[in-house]
């Protein structure tokens, strides 16, 4: 791919949704852009970029930025994190909160396998603790397409064998006619989906008793990472958490949140962590 | 080492499967039908079976049925395979002893993800 194509691109994408690619990953540009080449009959990435600048359309440029961000996700990726939130952090928030309600916000939720992981658990092993409270699943992402096809909850033949045993699968989903796999009206009536782009203001979808944005920011800038968790820990609640990829940190990247004393890749609220933990 | 059978009359399907399987760093036995695969279980009990349905001689849920039912038979762990993939077929092979069930065609991810399910990696 010739410089300017390269760069005009890669300056896309860190305006609109804070990723960072490297020059060694052009590949991925064209690898994820192609789909779209051939459906508009682009020749080349040139062609492209081209276009892009010259149509000065943003809804193409939206779906463009969209379509250069990496949307692997799977069912119950890193199970034991999730099957803590479900066992350990909502029921202590649902006993400091007294409301009997809880809000959790899946950021940067792709096509929706982590949110539904967290609903099939509940539906599935719901901890005596959280009987009769109100859980509500946000899950939200920049790009259009996975967060339509999220609420949709229909999922191909590699999908559902991501991460999903066979017994959950026949549970909870039913195939149909196509070879898709679609999630019980159930769970789907668990969770709901909103396109948002971190970089912008969230103070539209309320405040969180924990907020996942898991394998979102290691692709980001750190300009980009900063303002993203900053954002992030605005919509905490006291007393929330945030949970982060495993091998993700946020040293260096801001002194608002600490990290939680007892839950491993859990950020607090700065100055929170020794009272969570003495309270607890 | 672990070892893995690999029951499937497709030449081309056991050659994928092996090389996947020993990338999960499983010592590889393969059997080309369900009679050949009761032979060798009952030399040699593997501790995971990777099983076709569809198969000449003796097919799949006929040999799950007899290996359950063959001392130490109830301890390898026997993940299906099959191109059948609706819920019916998919009861009928847990129904008969079957841990786990990959629907094909299946890639190294799928069969990871199975294996882990089960606790094999
Ligand atoms: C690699 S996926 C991870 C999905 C899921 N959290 C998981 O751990 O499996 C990253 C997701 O973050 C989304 N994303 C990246 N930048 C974003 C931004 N600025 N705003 C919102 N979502 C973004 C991508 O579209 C993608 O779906």
């Amino acid at each position: 791919m010739q410089e300017e194509v390269f760069n005009e691109l890669a300056d896309l994408a860190l305006k609109s949704s804070g990723q960072a690619i490297p020059k060694s990953k052009s590949y991925l540009i064209e690898a994820r852009l192609a789909p779209i080449a051939r459906r508009e009959g682009f020749g080349s990435m040139a062609d492209l970029v081209h276009c892009l600048k010259s149509r000065a359309n943003p809804i193409f440029a939206a779906e463009i930025a969209a379509a250069l961000v990496s949307k692997d996700t799977w069912f119950f990726r890193d199970r034991d994190c999730l099957q803590r939130i479900v066992e350990d952090v909502l029921p202590k928030r649902l006993k400091a909160s007294n409301t009997g309600r809880l809000k959790v916000w899946c950021a940067g939720g792709s096509t929706g396998q982590e949110a539904y992981s967290l609903a099939i658990l509940l539906a599935d092993e719901m901890p005596p603790a959280l009987r009769g409270a109100k859980i509500d699943i946000l899950s939200t992402d920049i790009c259009k397409v996975v967060t339509e096809k999220a609420r949709i909850g229909r999922f191909g033949h590699y999908e559902v064998q991501r991460g999903l045993s066979i017994r959950r699968l026949i549970k909870h989903f039913t195939r149909l006619e196509t070879g898709q796999w679609e999630i019980s009206e159930d769970l789907r009536s668990r969770v709901s989906f909103r396109q948002h782009n971190l970089l912008e203001s969230a103070g539209g979808l309320g405040k969180f008793d924990v907020i996942l944005c898991r394998n979102v920011l290691p692709s980001m800038a750190k300009p980009a990472r900063k303002r993203v968790v900053e954002s992030l820990a605005e919509q905490m609640m006291p007393g929330a958490m945030l949970l982060l990829g495993s091998g993700e940190n946020l040293i260096g990247i801001t002194d608002k949140l600490e990290p939680a004393r007892d839950f491993r890749g859990g950020w607090v609220a700065a100055g929170t962590a020794n009272a969570e933990a003495s309270a607890a | 080492m672990k070892t893995c059978l690999i029951v499937d009359d497709s030449r081309v399907v056991r050659k994928v499967a092996a090389r996947i399987v020993r990338d999960l760093r499983f010592e590889v036995m393969e059997a080309g039908d369900g009679a050949e695969a009761m032979r060798m279980c009952r030399e040699n009990m593997p501790d995971a079976v990777l099983l076709d349905w569809n198969m000449p001689v003796m097919n799949g849920l006929d040999f799950l049925r007899s290996l359950r039912r063959e001392e130490g038979g109830a301890r390898p762990l026997v993940v299906f395979c099959s191109i059948e993939n609706d819920a019916e077929h998919i009861n009928e092979a847990l129904r008969c002893g079957a841990d786990e069930f990959i629907m094909k065609p299946f890639d190294a991810d799928i069969l990871e993800s199975k294996f882990a399910e089960v606790g094999l990696v």
